[in-house]
């Protein structure tokens, strides 16, 4: 039932941006065309990058608060985990103490390289898409990084393509994928970065 | 306390062989006396529990060894309530040697030293305070006339300091008196020591399980081990009332490591080669279940509530029913616990090794007697013919009162003719618990012109505790007429009110509620209590002096009366909020040992925050001070965590959550910084001491919170609003 | 398969089928080392917390694979009768355990926290204890955690692995 409400508000929203996309396209660029058939079928790389941006897949691990986030219901990390002093965790009691390079199908413990939480002012949590994207780009935010470089993130960094192999959690049950396909997403961040990486005005 | 018995006239027992030592018989049959029906009658009229086994044979508790020390066989279990180390206190003043060569094991059940009741209910020391400290006395008395016989000089010539008999010019250890001899005669019962002249009794001697419990020595159930051992593991339900069709297990059969998978009618079982090929395969299995309705947690709620089942009075004194028939004048509340599971760190398992004419199972059980009968059942065979050899407990809490699962572990083991070890999951923990019954308590009271209590009746309502236990027979149900564990601490403790009514209304609930350390006392106390404090807010007073008007003057209303004024004296006590903090008040009365319990709370980030906590109790002789002090101190914390974080939910036919964290438990950082424990003995011998702090701590807790934010929390776990 | 590992100092093969075993079980059935607990399998709880590189562990959540090469260190490695690690000596001056089954993974939390902060505070030890103990020895934990610290300053530290 929830998931179905998600669904819905997902739609809801990418067919609002879509309309707000194709405005802000049409002004600003000549070669986005879009007909009013295409509206219900299709969205723009920025519509299928932030639907796979702001799945909690994504944003559990960018929290505002330093806590990360946990499963698709986005609790608070259970035991008073939080970010630590470099983003890894407590002195002694660090996210590898748990969070190994790998999924463990064992324990339902997710891992991946370099298992941590994004920076604080790398925070996600709470933001709308369009904010992600300004933070995202803004270098005071997103570690000094070039729109090059922050593409190259999205796109190759094996803690963010994990969202696409999260493996099982603690009762054995697959958790929740974006819902976009690794490679359309792949697709659709480096047709956005290639066309100019434009954040629409909603 | 005393043993109703005539003093065992002399006996001729034949000794194991072997040099240098005597002790541990392998007796076919032993003295073992069925005393359920007095324990029965023992536990509701007293709340004590008369010990229910050997009380006669020396050599079947006590070994000497080559080294003159002396191996304590114990028929009670160490589940961390630190029952071996006073225990071990209690023989070695007697017997006449030291801490350091007491040692303490647990006795097997083929060694005959069994107990015919239970580890629990907080009476392993109390029931054996007098047995033990015998059955030590005549140990010493036996060695002693041997060294008489042996060193040519009456027995009264004879001293002993630690182990070693002396005539004065010439000595012998216990050792070298026992070695050789097969044939002893059990002396009369000696006297025993007075109280002042014990050296150990009444110390703070570390626990005698201390090193290795520090060093991760391979002492627990799930440490067990045997050669050739294979693994095992069953499937078992995840939803209430679910009943087994059948398991399609062709996947299973076909995994690596996978020795034999067995269908019974009542369970499936994969037996492999090591412990994650035997849960892979598991896993696998397709499994059918028949469960007739999704329970919800709103469902259950529904029948717990006074009113419904059946009800029966288990206090009654002046008339409340006309007073409280006075609609305008009565104050009236309700409270309400949740369901709790046990949630022990050890999960419930058994290393089980069946062979044609004998089994030999290894395993955590508070119930050493009826797991052995219930396995010889199954497997066809006389008790006799199954050895359960306890281990340490990881945590008992009451979870192993019925441990029917070394059954599994044993069919498993007959079918591969080795020895298979099988321990549930940590999800299978949480969903095949003997929970804690969920409670619905109602209160009511008016009060006095003189601002005291006139009338008070407290109505419960719970699911089983005692009931449908195989410690307690069927018979015992209409005997007794109410569940006694579900009703524990739910009496009126202050006797001076005029007239006091306490009522249990017995519910049954679709899964297994059962014994949780103790029992409903948590609840009871936390409904009883802090209605006291409603009332006691009400009439204006100050709450410690409002229940300290209430209390008669006899033996019982003393003691209570002293641990009150005890707990206030040592905290401070004050009514008012300072700094931002406030203390809450509350005093329980549990298995004859009363307990009252200060706390100082603030509140941090609209969470309770519980700084210190102030215990006074009166456990009678504390065998073992230090002991007694962890036990208030674990009871505090673990309080702590049932009645402001716990609780377990029914979702869709499941009880969850199944695992720890989703399962909200005290941490490191809930457990308050400051425990100040204040001990009285106003009483003559050791009484209940591992369940009574439990009682005080919820309701003391409640207070404080109303005091400060005059918010009234009456369920538990206890969130702001 | 077999796999190289080191455990308490000690070079150990070990012959296993699925190299995703959890280290837990290896450590317990394989090596016969008891003192790193089982208690739910999902890290949630710390009893089976050891030592990889100094560093702490849940070992039933830890590949076995990945711990080829790198020195492990149980309960049994941290010390013993002889020469109890300063962790170990404070949990018996301060007669810590009770059931006892989850001590040794608090006790190896503890000593890979002096590794970090050698004097810790009261907030340092509730962000960084988080295992779960039912028997309610928290309190004296905290005392020993802080004893222990105490014995660490005067005595030389142990180099552990």
């Amino acid at each position: 039932m929830r998931k179905k409400q998600t669904w819905y508000a997902l739609l809801f929203a990418s067919v609002i941006g879509l309309f707000a996309v194709a405005n802000y396209g049409n002004d600003a660029s000549e070669y986005i065309t879009v007909t009013p058939t295409d509206f219900a079928n299709e969205e723009t790389p920025f519509d299928t990058m932030m639907r796979v941006l702001t799945h909690e897949r994504c944003v559990n691990c960018h929290p505002n608060d330093h806590i990360p986030k946990q499963g698709d219901d986005s609790h608070p990390h259970y035991f008073g985990m939080a970010r630590g002093t470099s983003n890894m965790g407590f002195e002694a009691t660090r996210c590898t103490s748990c969070h190994q390079s790998e999924n463990n199908a064992y324990s339902g413990v997710p891992g991946a390289p370099e298992w941590s939480l994004a920076p604080a002012q790398m925070y996600w949590e709470g933001l709308n898409r369009i904010e992600i994207a300004k933070s995202m780009l803004d270098p005071e935010r997103n570690g000094g990084r070039t729109p090059e470089e922050t593409m190259h993130h999205l796109t190759e960094h094996e803690l963010v393509l994990w969202a696409w192999d999260p493996g099982v959690d603690a009762s054995g049950i697959p958790r929740e994928k974006p819902p976009v396909s690794k490679e359309d997403y792949i697709k659709a961040v480096k047709q956005w970065f290639a066309d100019g990486h434009i954040i629409p005005s909603e | 306390m005393t043993q109703n018995e005539k003093r065992i006239s002399r006996r001729t027992f034949l000794v194991r062989g072997g040099l240098g030592t005597i002790g541990v018989l392998a007796v076919g049959t032993y003295l073992f006396r069925n005393h359920i029906r007095r324990g029965i009658a023992g536990v509701v009229n007293t709340l004590e529990t008369p010990y229910q086994g050997n009380t006669k044979t020396p050599i079947i508790w006590f070994e000497v060894t080559e080294t003159n020390d002396i191996v304590l066989h114990s028929p009670k279990v160490e589940m961390g309530q630190g029952t071996f180390t006073s225990l071990a206190q209690m023989a070695a003043d007697e017997l006449e040697v030291s801490m350091e060569q007491m040692s303490v094991v647990h006795a097997n059940s083929a060694s005959g030293n069994i107990d015919g009741f239970a580890t629990g209910g907080s009476t392993s020391v109390s029931a054996l305070w007098v047995p033990l400290r015998e059955l030590a006395a005549t140990m010493r008395e036996m060695i002693k006339n041997e060294a008489a016989t042996k060193m040519g000089v009456p027995v009264t010539d004879l001293k002993v300091t630690e182990g070693v008999i002396s005539t004065g010019s010439a000595s012998m250890t216990y050792a070298d008196i026992v070695k050789g001899v097969t044939e002893w005669d059990i002396p009369d019962t000696p006297a025993l020591k007075e109280l002042k002249d014990y050296k150990f009794i009444g110390k703070p001697i570390p626990r005698v399980d201390l090193r290795a419990k520090v060093f991760g020595a391979p002492i627990f159930g799930m440490d067990a081990s045997m050669p050739g051992m294979l693994y095992g593991a069953v499937v078992r339900p995840s939803a209430i009332g679910a009943t087994f069709l059948g398991a399609d297990t062709a996947e299973a059969e076909q995994m690596p490591g996978v020795v034999k998978i067995i269908k019974e009618n009542d369970f499936v079982g994969v037996i492999a080669n090591s412990q994650i090929e035997a849960e892979n395969a598991k896993n696998s299995i397709k499994a059918d279940w028949k469960a007739d309705k999704k329970w919800q947690t709103a469902d259950i709620e529904k029948l717990i509530e006074v009113g419904k089942g059946t009800a029966y009075v288990i206090q009654k004194e002046g008339n409340t029913n006309d007073v409280l028939e006075e609609e305008a004048r009565v104050l009236q509340a309700e409270y309400k616990s949740p369901i709790g599971a046990h949630a022990q760190l050890e999960p419930n398992g058994a290393l089980a090794f069946v062979e044609e004419n004998k089994a030999t199972i290894h395993m955590s059980t508070q119930v050493v007697r009826i797991t052995r009968d219930e396995i010889a059942d199954r497997l066809g065979f006389d008790s006799e013919q199954v050895n359960i050899v306890p281990t340490f407990l990881g945590g008992g809490f009451g979870r192993r009162l019925h441990t029917p699962n070394g059954i599994q572990a044993a069919v498993m083991s007959k079918a591969v003719g080795k020895p298979v070890k099988c321990f549930f999951s940590r999800k299978e923990e949480f969903q095949n618990d003997t929970f804690r019954p969920p409670t619905h308590h109602l209160l009511k009271a008016t009060l006095g012109e003189n601002g005291l209590i006139e009338a008070i009746e407290h109505n419960v309502s719970s699911g089983d505790v005692a009931f449908g236990s195989p410690m307690l027979p069927g018979f015992a149900e209409p005997i007794l007429g109410a569940d006694l564990g579900a009703w524990r601490g739910g009496m009126i403790q202050y006797g001076g009110i005029p007239n006091y009514q306490a009522v249990s209304w017995r519910v049954t609930l679709p899964f297994a509620t059962s014994w949780w350390r103790s029992l409903g006392l948590l609840a009871n106390t936390f409904a009883i209590e802090s209605f006291i404090d409603e009332l006691a807010v009400k009439a204006e007073k100050d709450p410690v002096a409002f229940r300290l008007a209430q209390i008669q003057d006899d033996d019982r209303g003393h003691r209570l009366k002293e641990v009150i004024k005890a707990a206030a004296k040592k905290a401070g006590w004050s009514n008012k909020v300072v700094n931002e903090r406030a203390m809450g008040f509350a005093a329980s009365t549990d298995a004859n040992t009363p307990c009252a319990q200060v706390v100082e709370v603030s509140i941090e980030d609209n969470e309770i925050k519980v700084h210190k906590v102030t215990c006074a109790m009166d456990p009678g002789i504390a065998v073992n001070p230090d002991q007694v002090r962890a036990q208030c101190e674990g009871a505090i914390i673990m309080g702590i965590s049932a009645s402001m974080h716990e609780q377990m939910f029914v979702e869709e036919g499941e009880l969850q959550p199944t695992i720890y964290g989703p399962y909200q438990m005290a941490l490191m950082k809930h457990a308050p910084k400051e425990i100040d424990v204040v001990l009285l003995q106003n009483s003559e011998v050791p009484g209940a001491v591992g369940e009574p702090p439990l009682g005080p701590i919820g309701a003391a807790i409640a207070n404080a919170v109303f005091k400060l934010t005059g918010q009234r929390l009456r369920e538990m776990p206890l969130k702001l609003g | 398969m077999t796999l190289s590992l080191n455990v308490n100092g000690a070079a150990q093969t070990v012959a296993i089928t699925d190299e995703n075993t959890p280290l837990l079980w290896v450590i317990r059935d394989l090596l016969e080392l008891k003192g790193t607990k089982f208690g739910c399998g999902k890290a949630a709880c710390g009893a089976c917390t050891l030592h990889i590189d100094g560093e702490a562990v849940r070992s039933c959540s830890y590949p076995v694979k990945l711990a080829a090469g790198k020195n492990i260190t149980t309960i049994e490695g941290l010390g013993n009768e002889e020469n109890p690690h300063p962790v170990q000596q404070a949990w018996i001056d301060e007669i810590v355990p009770q059931c006892g089954y989850c001590q040794p993974g608090f006790m190896m939390a503890t000593a890979a926290l002096l590794n970090k902060i050698p004097d810790p505070t009261d907030a340092d030890i509730d962000r960084n204890i988080i295992n779960v103990c039912r028997c309610g020895t928290y309190y004296r934990m905290r005392k020993a955690i802080h004893r222990a610290a105490a014995i660490q300053k005067e005595t030389t530290p142990k180099t552990e692995e």
